[in-house]
């Protein structure tokens, strides 16, 4: 075995060993030891996975077998760890944003003896264990350990709205775990083994079957109920609006878009045989993904709880994430990728913003901020900046993503997927913009639709300097500005391997592009409508009155299912499951 | 009669999303999710029996004795340890709600309830 | 949504997937029979190769020892979850009184009680051991035993009242435990790197078919697993039985307590 090769386990039994010697010395470390730990072993595994993807991508997907279990006779026995490049550079960059976050969050959690930090540390091993695995109970496992970790993490500030959404979010996403489980036993039912590799080669010779058409809908809606795609994404406004800002982070930035990025590698791997399958990805889930985009992006506009706010444009997002994925092509799974590490990065920026303001403003709602950020100009240009870039600007790694996407779509031949994706991107920059707008230039005196959303009373302490919480925030921005075309034949080399770890391949198609003009439409949409709202008292009353009252019962019937109660949550995911089961039978 | 698991662990996972969404009780929708689990449960041991075949363990009997699949048995440990561990948090999460709310009602624990209207 | 609505919409639901479900469960191999080979080659193998007699250990502990890792670190995830909840409001207290509720009687232990857990409880804390050390040979196990240790626990807070029940659950102690039992278990897979082996390769002596002490790495591993579960289920029920305590005036400062 060659040395790289060890490392891998390193990812993932490296951060779960340090949480446990943690907590085992949990009342003698003194102040600040558990964070310079943390943030070292994410360091450490940001590295280690930056390695083991460079190490793929020039010598073939490596992989791991546990306890030297090798398969024996055609049989997989043991538990392998599947490191090709794609799978290694979003763990990668899952351990960076990890890190960054652990630096914002320097000093937060001081009373409880490093348990915020052990929790962390678990769901850094448990996401990195997510993406690389490459046995499906196991990969049940680390989605367990990662949704345990997360909910003990939302629940941590102890007030009675943080309580309500981390319970919204423990049951629904427990369902879902069942759900993963119940379609895993499916698998293991028709196949035998529960080896991605040797599935697929079973899903293969199945044909037409049942059994996998409802495997595959089990475990889809299992991720994307952890993935947030509507109809499954009420949870995700509820659990982001009430967790601390360095968890949602976190949240926003990895955990829903690497469910994502699981159902996209099940897709080429796992299901890829299966004509149920893909059907029901190319026709289903793209309107899902386009209903995902339009629907968070006009609930993000009407809330003034800025979490909220983010969390419904994450929700947004990931739809676009989705109509990527669900093409099954190199370009859009390539897409999917490459919008994963530019969303997250300027998402994470947003949410270490909304908490700088939270400590810096003590408020986290937009109308009571409104003028409370003058004289911050760095918050505010790293905040109009993100704006923009969720907008759909075109430069970064988000807009590269975003081509790519719209490249897919191209194949697909739906246009409405285009302008749902416009849509979508240039709500939630307007969104933000409207926000930053309003807090730091203390524009927008008179407010629209926002003033009716939920808000709450939320203060943080601001006993941490500023540059201290700003530094990372910064620094996740200058990344999403880099641009990300040189990465492209990488890029594709990294998808190849994706859709085929077992072979090297030889030469590599290019990924297709469109042109700038859609986001730069996305970007003046996302203008426009901020400065709609900004200057809102300038307008004439007819032209406002108009827009408010053609809006208003499309923002009534949009936030009518948003009710906060479990039982509802619960019966959309039913709907969403009926809807699978229609959309086969009418194949 | 030979596919009775599978529709015993079909009705046993609606029976459980039946009862999380028509409770009014949050300790009745932690029992609710326990009988969902438990669904996943009889899926997989189902899949696993053989007929004419022992348990797993070959202490009595001699090695080489037809025995039923243990690899979903100790998946299903794996799960029981799952449900275990969430419905611990889930309970400590209800006792917090009842103290700082008062009620256990999932009817009326909305986050954020919507200000007007 | 009104609850009717709901209703009527899961009848809905379920009239749609009710046809889906059917045909699956149609399709599905018939209950009995055999399906794959993975069960059988494990059963072959198991006793040859790792000198176990209880496959589903086997299995839980060498063939897919990851997904045990992943388990056991998710449970301490939920403890420290629980305790966060817990703990995190109402503050840490060594008392050595109980709390009592204003309004409820007092019961007084009846004789009965506390003989049965006098001769339960140690009983109990034997067969939990019995079970934890016995993983590799008869059903059982670190996380069957160490539950039933926890739950041994509890017999002495039934049977001999709450000042020695505290005075015996320490959780500066059980945390240690908890730590230390899953740090072992991690560790234990790290122990064959160092000898060029993958992670959690069987690397120690196997030992005797059907003896206590036979598998090797399992041994270890079993022993963390127990260690850590014993702690965990321990922490829990002191928890949630700290949570019977009346509040102090210095504990809550703002809101009232119980039910």
């Amino acid at each position: 075995m060659t040395p790289v090769a060890s490392l891998a386990p390193l990812t993932v039994a490296g951060p779960l060993a340090v949480a446990a010697a943690m907590l085992a010395l949990a009342h003698a470390l003194p102040r600040y030891v558990p964070d310079v730990i943390a943030i070292l072993t994410a360091l450490g595994v940001a590295a280690i996975c930056a390695v083991l993807a460079r190490h793929a991508l020039e010598h073939g997907a490596l992989v791991y077998w546990f306890g030297g279990w090798r398969p024996l006779g055609g049989v997989v026995l043991g538990i392998g760890f599947g490191v090709d490049p794609a799978s290694a550079a979003i763990a990668s960059f899952i351990g960076l944003l990890f890190a960054a976050s652990l630096v914002f969050a320097w000093g937060y959690f001081d009373e409880v003896h490093a348990h915020f930090h052990v929790l962390m540390l678990l769901f850094l091993a448990a996401m990195v264990g997510f993406c690389l695995t490459r046995d499906l109970f196991d990969l049940f496992v680390w989605f367990e350990v990662m949704s345990v970790a997360a909910f003990a993490l939302t629940a941590y500030q102890l007030e009675a709205p943080s309580l309500a959404g981390a319970l919204n979010f423990t049951v629904t996403n427990s369902l879902a775990s069942f759900m993963m489980l119940g379609g895993v036993g499916l698998v293991y039912a028709r196949a035998g083994v529960l080896d991605f590799q040797a599935h697929g080669q079973a899903v293969a010779r199945a044909g037409h079957d049942p059994v996998i058409a409802g495997a595959f809908c089990l475990l889809a809606a299992a991720l994307m109920i952890k993935g947030a795609t509507a109809p499954f994404h009420f949870w995700l406004s509820d659990a982001h609006a009430v967790a601390p800002s360095p968890v949602s982070v976190i949240f926003s930035g990895a955990m829903v878009a690497s469910a994502l990025f699981v159902l996209a590698k099940l897709g080429l791997q796992v299901f890829a045989g299966s004509a149920d399958a893909r059907a029901l990805m190319r026709g289903l889930f793209v309107g899902l993904g386009a209903v995902s985009a339009v629907a968070g992006g006009l609930m993000a506009w009407r809330q003034r709880h800025l979490k909220r706010m983010l969390a419904f444009s994450t929700i947004a997002h990931l739809g676009v994430m989705l109509m990527g994925l669900a093409s099954l092509t190199a370009t859009g799974v390539a897409g999917l990728v490459v919008y994963f590490v530019g969303h997250g990065l300027v998402k994470g920026a947003l949410f270490m913003l909304a908490g700088v303001l939270l400590a810096t403003g003590q408020s986290i709602d937009e109308l009571r901020l409104r003028g409370r950020g003058r004289g911050q100009w760095a918050t505010g240009l790293a905040m109009a900046l993100a704006g923009i870039l969720l907008g759909g600007a075109p430069w970064g790694v988000l807009d590269t993503g975003t081509d790519l996407v719209h490249a897919a779509a191209g194949g697909l031949a739906r246009p409405w997927i285009a302008a749902a994706i416009v849509l979508g991107a240039g709500l939630t920059g307007a969104a933000v913009l409207r926000a930053c707008g309003r807090i730091f230039l203390g524009l927008g005196p008179q407010a629209g639709e926002e003033a009716h959303s939920p808000t709450d009373e939320e203060t943080e302490r601001a006993d941490r300097p500023l540059w201290l919480m700003l530094a990372p925030c910064l620094l996740l921005l200058a990344l999403a500005l880099l641009p990300a075309e040189a990465a492209r034949g990488l890029v594709a080399r990294a998808v190849a391997m994706l859709a085929d770890p077992s072979a090297i391949p030889a030469r590599v198609p290019a990924l297709g592009r469109t042109s700038a003009a859609l986001g730069w439409a996305s970007t003046a949409l996302s203008l426009s409508i901020a400065a709609f709202a900004l200057w809102r008292e300038r307008l004439p009353r007819l032209l406002t009155g108009v827009a408010d009252r053609a809006t208003r019962p499309l923002f009534g019937v949009l936030k009518t299912p948003h009710s906060g109660l479990v039982g509802d949550y619960v019966a959309w995911i039913g709907v969403g499951l009926a809807a699978f089961s229609i959309a086969l039978a009418l194949r | 009669m030979s596919a009775a698991p599978w529709l015993v662990a079909a009705l046993l996972f609606a029976a459980g999303v039946f009862g999380i969404v028509t409770s009014r009780n949050f300790i009745h929708l932690v029992g609710c999710l326990s009988v969902c689990q438990s669904s996943t449960y009889v899926l997989l041991l189902g899949v696993g029996y053989r007929w004419g075949a022992v348990a797993p363990v070959f202490y009595d009997h001699p090695p080489g004795t037809p025995a039923v699949d243990p690899v979903v048995q100790a998946l299903v440990l794996t799960d029981i340890v799952v449900g275990a561990t969430v419905t611990a948090l889930l309970l400590a999460m209800a006792v917090r709600v009842h103290d700082k709310t008062g009620t256990l009602d999932p009817q009326a624990l909305a986050p954020f309830p919507d200000r007007r209207r | 949504m009104s609850p009717r609505t709901r209703v009527a919409l899961m009848a809905l639901v379920g009239a749609c997937l009710a046809p889906a479900v059917w045909s699956i469960a149609a399709a599905l191999p018939p209950f009995g029979a055999p399906t794959g080979a993975y069960g059988p080659t494990v059963n072959a193998l198991g006793p040859p190769l790792r000198h176990v007699s209880n496959m589903v250990s086997a299995v839980n502990f060498d063939f897919r020892g990851v997904d045990t890792l992943g388990e056991e670190f998710m449970l301490l995830g939920a403890v420290t979850g629980a305790v966060l909840l817990l703990r995190g409001a109402r503050g840490e207290d060594l008392a050595d009184a109980a709390g009592r509720v204003a309004g409820r009687r007092v019961e007084p232990r009846s004789s009965a009680v506390v003989l049965v857990c006098h001769l339960l409880g140690p009983a109990i804390l034997v067969l939990g051991l019995y079970m934890a050390l016995h993983a590799t040979v008869t059903p059982g196990g670190g996380f069957q035993g160490g539950v039933v240790i926890a739950s041994g626990f509890l017999l002495v807070y039934l049977g001999e009242g709450y000042r020695p029940w505290r005075a015996l659950v320490r959780s500066r102690a059980l945390a240690v435990a908890e730590g230390g039992g899953a740090l072992v278990f991690a560790l234990a897979g790290f122990w064959p790197m160092l000898c060029g082996q993958p992670y959690f390769a069987n690397v120690l002596p196997l030992g005797v078919f059907r003896d206590m002490l036979s598998g090797g790495l399992m041994l270890v591993e079993n022993a963390g697993v127990a260690l850590a579960v014993t702690g965990g289920f321990a922490i829990l029920f002191l928890e949630f039985l700290e949570e019977t305590r009346a509040p102090r005036p210095r504990d809550e400062p703002g809101s009232g307590g119980g039910a």
